[in-house]
């Protein structure tokens, strides 16, 4: 058998054939993915190996996973290339951003309609003028999740990043003039959040025709900065960072496709 | 100069457009397009520019032509913006990627490689040229009801015509066709000239795009020789049902 084929374990997830459902949630952190598989039914532990756990169970009957990708393009595009070999064909990024436009309020959802390509994976697969876009069967589903979980939603584009500390201190970095004009640009195009795997997972599911989408935990916007609010409504907004809002928006949102996909809707 | 308030390539000022505005890329085609409109009278046609204004459902609307490529677009965008347009629907004719694709059909746009020069004079490479949700929906609804084969996907906006239609004959031919490879494996569905500016100027001025267009031939069909299709019929109609579409949700 040749080497990293689909029919052998896979060589970082330690999953085969049979371990995951078709269905995908997609975490940064490996400690989530316990969190995120006690919204499913009959839950268990599949693999861990590295930054990626996996637990497996069902939702409405149909089986269902949780994949951590640990953070970053790099070890999610391996993530997603062997849950791709396995079987797997919808994902749905799940974890907690920054807010990037003044209306967004912590403790909101961004669904992710697309996603910036500032990371140095997705080139390595496709010129970088070829678009990381969301499903958008996909995107309707969580748009319809967040309404079930009664979570206010904000669509758009997500800036994926390599570097978390050039977004979050961008002064001491060599290049600290052009990640903030860059900063700018992307707040001028009307990107609503900041993560750092979404455009890996868009970009490699063009590629396999595979669906895929997002939802982002929003915090850390105006209503978090003490020039503009009160020390009480911050600690009213820190509150509300609890990713499993973004969790149930997630799940809902999977139960949506479940049950278009048994009901034939398509594109 | 003109008067302030008649922009400068467009010729049309505040009131001479509707917020739904049809963007086909050939002039000639704006009077075709705009025989669906109730009440149509041409409003300007200066350069490329070509404007004819109507009603559907009640409400205006407007087809106003872009010329070929992305300078001129982004131009016709930034004017119609400033004269009060919010809702943009690229129209037109295109070639197929997938092997799928079959003349006749349509491609309903989600998003556009930038393949060309102008929009990085806006946003850098990095940021998505993406179609707006709601009016990507309307057209997949237009199609359904006018009953014309479709597929939504990813549209290649380039530059040059002939470097996609004889990549042989540029000096660049290798990078033509290692791109064009690529474009095809990534997904993309139809190759135009335009729509990955409208998308782009649209996200930053927080103005809703989409995209339709007509699969006129496919060079690369599984099935060969199954010729051209050039009737715009369906496709105009697509484009009109799908502002009647949004004219609807819009007024609840």
């Amino acid at each position: 058998m040749a080497r990293f084929s689909p029919d052998e374990i896979q060589h970082h997830i330690d999953l085969k054939k049979g371990d995951v459902g078709r269905y995908v949630l997609l975490p940064g952190d490996p400690g989530r993915c316990e969190i995120i598989a006690s919204y499913f039914d009959d839950a268990h532990f599949v693999a861990q190996k590295r930054e990626y756990v996996t637990w497996t169970g069902t939702l409405l009957g149909e089986k269902v996973s949780v994949t951590s990708t640990g953070i970053g393009c790099p070890s999610t595009a391996i993530a997603v290339e062997e849950l791709v070999a396995i079987g797997a064909d919808t994902f749905i990024r799940v974890g907690t951003s920054g807010a990037m436009q003044p209306e967004i309020k912590t403790g909101d959802v961004g669904i992710i309609t697309g996603a910036i390509r500032d990371e140095g994976t997705t080139s390595h697969y496709l010129p970088i003028e070829f678009p990381a876009v969301a499903n958008a069967d996909v995107v309707l589903a969580l748009r319809e999740g967040a309404k079930r979980a009664g979570i206010r939603g904000h669509e758009g584009v997500s800036q994926s990043k390599d570097s978390f500390y050039g977004e979050v201190e961008p002064h001491r970095m060599p290049v600290s003039d052009q990640l903030e004009q860059r900063w700018k640009a992307w707040v001028m195009g009307g990107a609503v959040c900041s993560e750092m795997e979404a455009a890996a997972i868009f970009i490699l599911c063009s590629i396999y025709r595979k669906r895929a989408g997002g939802v982002m935990l929003m915090a850390g916007g105006e209503d978090m900065d003490p020039q503009h609010v009160t020390p009480e409504q911050i600690a009213a907004a820190q509150a509300l960072i609890d990713v499993r809002r973004a969790i149930k928006v997630a799940v809902e949102g999977l139960k949506v496709l479940i049950e278009r996909d048994r009901a034939g809707v398509r594109d | 100069m003109q008067e302030p308030d008649v922009m400068y390539h467009i010729q049309m000022k505040a009131g001479d457009v509707g917020r739904y505005v049809l963007l086909p890329g050939d002039p000639g085609r704006t009077d075709l397009i705009a025989q669906s409109f109730d009440n149509p009278r041409l409003v300007a046609s200066n350069r490329e520019y070509r404007t004819w204004t109507g009603t559907l459902l009640g409400e205006k609307v407007s087809v106003t032509s872009t010329g070929i490529g992305c300078p001129s677009t982004a131009i016709a965008v930034e004017e119609l913006n400033m004269i009060g347009a919010d809702t943009f629907i690229r129209v037109g004719t295109s070639g197929g990627m997938q092997p799928y694709q079959r003349p006749g059909s349509l491609a309903i746009l989600t998003g556009a490689i930038r393949d060309e020069g102008t929009t990085l004079q806006y946003m850098p490479a990095e940021f998505p040229a993406i179609a707006d949700l709601e009016v990507t929906l309307a057209l997949r609804e237009a199609a359904q009801t006018v009953g014309v084969p479709y597929h939504l996907g990813i549209s290649q906006s380039k530059d040059s015509f002939y470097g996609q239609h004889q990549p042989q004959r540029m000096p660049v031919s290798d990078r033509l066709l290692q791109r064009w490879k690529a474009w095809k494996m990534g997904g993309a569905i139809c190759s135009e000239m335009e729509a990955s500016t409208i998308f782009v100027l649209s996200s930053i001025y927080r103005k809703r795009a989409g995209g339709v267009m007509l699969i006129a031939a496919n060079q690369e069909a599984d099935e060969k020789n199954l010729g051209v299709v050039e009737d715009l019929t369906q496709l105009i109609a697509t484009a009109i049902e799908a502002l009647k579409v949004l004219i609807r949700a819009d007024k609840k």
